[in-house]
């Protein structure tokens, strides 16, 4: 099985690379982050003897993409999987972020996504099962204040995936989409947690546990993983409840979380 | 003047190390992951003892790159200091996690700083050691007992718990210096264990987070001071001839668990050498 990570080097890309290098699968890897990218690579190497290719990418950017499909076409590799894991967020109000990183948000979230998506599909292995994952995030299911651009971000994937398991149902592509809650990644995800206090702690998904079942349940069929019940409620409430309500809600909440967590 | 060279000393134990025994005469190479960490520390150690007695180096032990480069940087201070000499190696570095967090390496965050650090700069600064007869100290734990290494799954990703974790690292330290022994025992290195027994430290607060947090910070409230801890290290470091034990609390030797065997060492040197890239039996003189 051949398997292509996007984001491969933050905490969530790892320990889904991780969980496939444990299974015997081979990895093509990349992210924004060299260094990372390569000890990322030997870590696997010497745990499971994976075999594994890394190259540094912005996935935002078509021209890099471009010289990396070039690479991919001439090593004439082709995938069963794809893991779109690449992400970012940059917390606060709208107005109080600057203009080109919300921009970056869609850009790379969404934008790069897209193009990751199209560029795999088309070299996926012929006659063989395809399976894609979209990382979403339990904030696609609700109007999100001061985590506007990157709730919506998420929506989007949410129901792109949707859209696209229907459109390749019948030429045997899987696509399923995650929603998971907040995941202990890196040292800021763990303050930020911790500001949200109750919420924050019983939001929060195992990392590893996460990986294990997304590729368990992607590759059985399903479309839709929420991880956690909290989570699951949480996202059925998001869906019944008015959404002004809602936002209005998630905005006390985060208003204070926020004041803890950025001392602002 | 005999240099030691003591990781995770801007705070804790490691701290009260390097104080006590650049009080007490020796040279002290001290590493944290923080270079302002590191500044605050050397000025506290240089406070209590003599100027020119310590220097500090930023390193994050977690990754294995950092690692690499930092030995190359206290490697180059030792040929120019100390003829290449280093009396003492105390790898003390060690966090405690309440989530499964992996190094850029994706390895378990436990496992790799508090084992897989020490097994790695251990190795590289091994030359330096064999030269000056030095000796190995690994901060280790009571609680390394009442469990195994967990061989098929040491990073725990099937079913993590951050005490099973923590439990299984300390007990790697112990294994650790029993195999240092069995390998260098006669070419006049020496390896220890040293319980600290509970001590007041923030282990247990830094970027742990939920229930893990909240317990040691309950649970420290008992500990000794980490001045209590540290006499143990400077009496390994000071006693002569080298003490012949492995584990030691409060200057004196400890019972450890059955699980610390020769045939164990031997495993989990074969899994370190495999996750650090490196052959120990294949280490050339520097």
């Amino acid at each position: 099985m051949n398997v292509f990570i996007s984001g491969a080097a933050g905490g969530l890309g790892r320990a889904m690379a991780a969980e496939c290098a444990r299974r015997g699968y081979r990895l093509f890897l990349t992210d924004r982050d060299s260094a990372g990218l390569e000890a990322l690579q030997k870590g696997l190497e010497r745990q499971f003897g994976a075999i594994t290719v890394v190259y540094a990418c912005d996935l935002t950017d078509p021209g890099s993409v471009d010289a990396m499909l070039a690479y991919v076409d001439g090593s004439r590799i082709r995938f069963d999987m794809l893991l779109n894991v690449a992400g970012v967020d940059f917390e606060g109000g709208f107005m109080h972020r600057d203009r080109e990183r919300m921009v970056e948000i869609v850009s790379l979230n969404d934008g790069a996504t897209l193009r990751i998506t199209h560029a795999v599909l088309e070299r996926r292995r012929e006659v063989r099962p395809f399976t894609a994952v979209f990382v979403s995030s339990l904030a696609c299911m609700f109007p999100m204040p001061l985590k506007a651009a990157y709730a919506a971000s998420k929506r989007f994937l949410l129901d792109f995936a949707a859209a696209l398991r229907q459109e390749l149902k019948d030429e045997g592509v899987n696509v399923l989409v995650l929603c998971p809650g907040g995941m202990v990644t890196k040292k800021d995800t763990l303050a930020a947690i911790r500001a949200q206090g109750f919420w924050g702690e019983v939001t929060t998904n195992p990392l590893e546990r996460v990986a294990r079942r997304t590729l368990d349940r992607a590759l059985a069929g399903k479309g839709t993983y929420i991880p956690g019940g909290v989570n699951k409620v949480l996202s059925g409430l998001g869906r019944c409840l008015p959404r002004p309500w809602v936002a209005a809600a998630i905005y006390g909440r985060w208003t204070r979380a926020q004041k803890k967590w950025l001392g602002a | 003047m005999r240099t030691v060279v003591i990781t995770g000393a801007t705070s804790g134990i490691g701290l009260e190390i390097a104080k006590l025994l650049a009080k007490q005469g020796f040279r002290v190479l001290g590493v944290g992951r923080d270079w302002d960490r590191c500044q605050r520390a050397l000025e506290i150690v240089t406070r209590v003892s003599a100027p020119g007695r310590a220097e500090f180096f930023a390193a994050d032990l977690l990754q294995q790159r950092e690692i690499i480069r930092l030995a190359e940087e206290l490697g180059e201070t030792l040929r120019v200091t100390a003829e290449g000499e280093l009396f003492a190696l105390i790898n003390n570095a060690g966090c405690a996690r309440g989530w499964y967090m992996t190094t850029e390496d994706g390895y378990e965050q436990q496992f790799a700083l508090n084992f897989l650090a020490g097994f790695s700069l251990t190795y590289r600064l091994l030359p330096q050691l064999k030269k000056a007869n030095g000796r190995v100290i690994m901060t280790g734990s009571k609680s390394h007992n009442g469990i195994g290494v967990h061989w098929n799954d040491v990073m725990l990703s099937r079913r993590y718990n951050p005490l099973t974790a923590y439990k299984q690292s300390k007990l790697c330290c112990l294994l650790f210096a029993r195999g240092l022994n069995d390998r260098y025992a006669h070419q006049g290195i020496r390896a220890y264990a040293v319980d600290p027994g509970l001590v007041r430290t923030d282990i247990g607060n830094k970027d742990t987070g939920g229930l893990v947090n909240l317990v040691w910070t309950l649970r420290k409230r008992g500990g000794a001071s980490p001045e209590i801890p540290a006499r143990t290290f400077l009496y390994l470091c000071q006693a002569e001839p080298a003490p012949e034990g492995l584990n030691y609390f409060r200057c004196r030797e400890r019972g450890y668990s059955r699980q610390v065997t020769s045939a164990n060492a031997d495993r989990l040197f074969a899994l370190g050498e495999r996750l650090c890239g490196v052959q120990y039996d294949k280490r050339a003189e520097a």
